[in-house]
């Protein structure tokens, strides 16, 4: 009930008045375990050894580390785009499937993903190792006359990382294949649009929210891969996250190995920058 | 006590009506803007307790806002509001003391109907006894006894609306605001629905806010009606106040139709009456006791008007050829278009032995001067 | 008409792309089950006899038991830090008329868009200097970092999938900010919460990257020992032990669609949300 002494003078009250507290404990907690360790990253690549971009010389210069980023990047885009060739056909039958099959369906989908990425990229090593299922499998049809040697190479890795990569193209597709309403593809075949007009003209269109979400997603995420690499990739193609770690762990070059996630941190924030610049913050990434 | 209200009300809607016990609402300047747009002019406005209050007017009209502002989700750019006497602006909406209903229901999906209405009394901590006491009186008034353990989505939209006026009154609120709570029901239910609010509100007692696009439902249920337009309030007054005496022509031809007609010339005929020349080039008949002048606008409507292949005996004739005559329910509607090109609309009770007069047939139109309205402000 | 049969072919060309797909996405998993079996000690395919000896060396083995351990004592608190932190973000930038809100999410949701490998080279001066360096708070707080925009996401899909004006109707109720939250914003998020929570801990369970820097041989997580072992010996126990985990995720997806059944608008989001687990390993 309304009290005496709440006369004029005292502010209107507002609906969200306090709400930005909310954001306190949470933008604390990122503040000190992640935005300041990016930062002491950072620093200590321009702190240590010394004071300069000594360490930016090293990464840049003569040595191979210039490749290993311009691989790291080659192999993410490449294995984007081949995510993106094989999840496309693979997301509109799922979109456009009901009942029990759709559920069988997203069980294909989801199962993999669901299971650890470690193992999985251990089972492409029992299948390409040089007493594994590929191998086998070649000889056994007479393709070729010895075992070969595909692990480590970049065979492997580009199968097994597009193998890991396909549900994070697929699932966004999926979202964004069965927001579109279907009266607008009903009103295209009305109108006269033979099938494949239909689908250039409405359907892919549509779906490109879907599409520009899996592949930021696939490529940022190829570009900061770890295990899959690791295990399957070597010294012949050495991706980034890969190289910091040994340099970082094994080598106990911390220095170096900030400088080098420094560039891999700068390339992937550029990347994330330009994708919500392009989606304006509505993505289905970002729960919007 | 003789209420004076209650001998304007007509003999269907009037029963002896409860002591109000609603509150007083008062608006004093109250405006809101967002930033250099205006949502809702300075307006004061006056609610009397235990009134049936209706906020009309077209899409971003400022009703909502208004209705916004005294519920408290939207704080106001200025002003006060005083319920009771007392400011509630800086009070939030939690205890204001009132009710609402809003558009959608907004039940609780995961609550049973008892639940929903439960609610707000749990919330004012009343003892499991009282609750389950009130809840019951409330089911029953709003004839949904039995149906307490259900949950909202198994109900029908009208009983969806009478849980969520239920669960709006449960706790006695002096002020029930209610945001286009029949938009979503379709006709038939909806005029049920008025009746069962309305005799909701004679059994309780609060002040009702009525906002709703629907111009027939705001007079049908409306002690009086604050008609809004472009973020200010055009005129109050009762539903017949404002039909028989609009204040603008935008009053006029919201509330019902309207012909409106744009005034050149006047001048003085016998017996004493005006000869009013409008910019059609019509001559028309008016009494001589509103003020007509040149840019005026006079206001005939539909219902006034008689139709006949006979020019009759009235002050004001017209001779004109049907356009096209609609049947809707209960009524004839015409459009005759008569000289200069002008089309003017009437509506004729649909009666079994009444001739039709037939698209392009000559017809005349007559109406009393007491029937020629001059709206004050176009 | 040669149109019909030549969409039958492409609908058939069709069939067998996502029909070789599907088996593509499979396939590993496949494997590795079969391998487990195997009565020989070095790994191949397809395994040569049938023994169940690797699950009994596991049984024995205490290591792959702490590390097991370990994945859980780390992975449930960092789901319910991540829970906490995540709900509160959603709430805040879902319902709280901020004008930085597009900023603020994007911030939050950074952790999980770029590579751990550089958290964790960061987080590890960041523990030194607390004094939780390989101890297991500072490896819950680092999974609870990357787990925090799964919540966050998962939570501001269900925000956005309900109607607001119940809660303004809780509030005209009398229920105030925080009773309206309990009775009638948290009932509806409810899913969105667990789901989000399962999605975090998932995340954080098959997690290496951070803990290769976080954890020591005392505290280390399942990954890292299966990392370790993968490097150096390589027989069929990995195999016993993948498939135990695989079952143990087939467990947590049962879960998760259990309780979105009854959930609305929830699978799409959740489903987008399971899209960020375990791949920045």
């Amino acid at each position: 009930m309304a009290r005496p002494g709440d006369a004029a003078g005292r502010r209107p009250w507002t609906l969200h008045r306090g709400n930005a507290l909310l954001l306190v404990p949470p933008g604390l907690f990122l503040l000190v375990f992640f935005f300041w360790p990016l930062l002491r990253v950072m620093a200590r690549s321009v702190i240590e050894p010394e004071f300069g971009f000594e360490n930016y010389a090293r990464v840049f210069g003569s040595g191979p580390y210039v490749r290993v980023l311009w691989q790291t990047i080659e192999t993410a885009g490449i294995v984007t785009v081949l995510c993106l060739i094989l999840a496309y056909p693979l997301a509109y039958a799922v979109a456009r499937a009901e009942g029990t099959r759709l559920k069988l369906l997203m069980i294909f989908v989801l199962v993999p993903l669901w299971t650890s990425v470690v193992i999985r990229s251990y089972g492409w090593m029992i299948v390409f190792q040089r007493q594994g299922v590929l191998n086998d499998l070649l000889l056994s049809l007479g393709l070729t006359e010895t075992r070969l040697t595909l692990l480590p190479g970049s065979l492997a890795v580009h199968v097994g990382m597009v193998h890991i990569m396909l549900p994070f193209m697929i699932l966004p597709l999926i979202a964004s294949m069965r927001g579109i309403d279907h009266s607008l593809l009903r009103a295209a075949d009305v109108l006269g649009a033979p099938p494949h007009r239909r689908f250039l003209e409405v359907f892919l269109p549509l779906s490109l929210p879907g599409v520009s979400a899996g592949v930021a997603l696939v490529f940022m995420t190829s570009l900061g891969f770890f295990i899959t690499p690791a295990l399957l990739g070597g010294p012949q193609l050495m991706m980034a996250a890969v190289l910091i770690e040994e340099k970082a762990n094994v080598e106990l070059d911390w220095p170096f190995a900030s400088a080098l996630a420094t560039t891999l941190l700068l390339i992937t924030t550029a990347l994330y920058l330009v994708y919500l610049r392009l989606t304006r913050g509505a993505s289905p990434l970002l729960g919007r | 006590m003789a209420d004076p209200r209650t001998l304007e009300i007509l003999p269907e809607r009037g029963e002896a009506r409860a002591p109000a016990s609603g509150a007083s609402l008062s608006l004093e300047a109250v405006e809101k803007k967002y930033g250099g747009l205006v949502a809702l002019a300075r307006t004061d406005l006056d609610v009397r307790p235990g009134e049936f209050f209706g906020l009309i007017g077209p899409s971003g009209s400022g009703k909502s806002t208004l209705l916004g502002m005294i519920a408290g989700f939207v704080p106001p750019s200025g002003g006060r509001i005083l319920l009771n006497g007392t400011d509630i602006v800086s009070l939030p909406p939690y205890r204001r003391n009132l009710g609402m209903v809003f558009q959608n229901y907004a039940l609780f999906p995961h609550m049973t109907v008892a639940e929903n209405i439960a609610f707000p009394l749990r919330m004012r901590k009343l003892q499991r006894g009282e609750v389950e006491t009130r809840v019951r009186r409330m089911l029953e008034i709003v004839r949904l006894a039995g149906l307490g353990e259900r949950s909202p989505a198994q109900l029908s939209g009208g009983q969806q609306q009478r849980v969520a006026l239920a669960r709006a009154a449960s706790y006695d609120p002096s002020l029930l605001l209610m945001d286009e709570p029949l938009g979503a029901l379709d006709k038939n239910l909806r005029e049920e629905m008025q009746y069962e609010i309305k005799r909701f509100h004679r059994e309780i007692g609060a002040t009702v806010l009525y906002v709703t696009h629907d111009q027939d439902e705001a007079a049908t249920m409306s002690d009086r009606i604050a008609i809004l337009n472009q973020g200010r309030i055009v005129q109050v007054g009762r539903p017949r106040e404002l039909y028989e005496a609009p204040a603008t022509s935008f009053v006029a031809s919201f509330l019902g139709e309207a012909n409106l007609f744009e005034v050149a010339a006047v001048s003085q005929s016998s017996p004493p009456r005006l000869r009013v020349e409008t910019k059609d080039g019509l001559t028309l008949s008016a009494n001589q006791l509103a003020h007509f002048e040149a840019g005026a606008v006079i206001c005939v409507r539909p219902e006034a008007i008689q139709i006949a292949k006979s020019a009759g005996a009235a002050a004001n004739v017209l001779s004109g050829r049907v356009l096209d005559v609609v049947y809707t329910a209960g009524s004839l509607r015409y459009r005759v278009e008569v000289a200069g090109g002008r089309v003017v609309l009437v509506r004729r009770p649909l009666q079994r032995q009444a001739a039709v007069m037939e698209v392009g047939s000559p017809v005349y139109l007559s109406w009393d001067v007491s029937d020629t309205i001059l709206v004050p402000n176009s | 008409m040669s149109g019909t049969a030549s969409s039958r072919m492409a609908r058939w060309a069709f069939a067998v792309f996502v029909g070789l797909c599907l088996a593509y996405l499979l396939l590993p998993s496949l494997i590795i089950v079969p391998m487990s079996f195997s009565s020989q000690s070095y790994l191949s395919f397809p395994p040569a006899g049938f023994s169940l000896r690797w699950y009994q060396g596991l049984a024995g083995n205490s290591a792959w038991r702490d590390a097991a351990a370990n994945s859980f004592l780390i992975g449930v608190p960092a789901a319910f830090i991540a829970v906490a932190l995540g709900t509160l973000s959603a709430l805040a930038t879902e319902r709280g008329g901020l004008r930085w809100a597009t900023a603020g999410v994007a911030l939050i949701v950074a952790p999980m868009m770029l590579p751990h490998v550089i958290l964790a080279i960061g987080l590890y001066p960041v523990m030194l200097d607390l004094g939780l360096l390989h101890g297991y708070i500072g490896a819950i707080i680092g999974h609870a970092v990357i787990g925090l925009p799964l919540v966050f996401v998962s939570v501001s899909a269900a925000l956005r999938n309900y109607n607001p004006a119940l809660e303004l109707a809780a509030m005209t109720c009398g229920a105030d900010r925080v009773r309206s939250f309990l009775h009638v914003t948290l009932p509806m998020i409810r899913i969105g919460i667990l789901g989000g929570g399962i999605l975090a801990f998932a995340t954080s369970f098959d997690e290496l990257m951070l803990s290769l820097f976080l954890t020591n041989t005392g505290t280390r997580t399942l990954p890292r020992l299966i990392w370790e072992q993968l490097n150096d010996f390589l027989t069929p126990t990995i195999a016993a032990v993948a498939t135990l985990i695989f079952a143990f995720s087939l467990l947590l997806l049962a879960a998760l669609a259990v309780f979105g059944r009854s959930a609305r608008g929830m699978p799409t989001s959740l489903a987008l949300a399971t899209a960020e687990t375990a791949a920045h390993g």
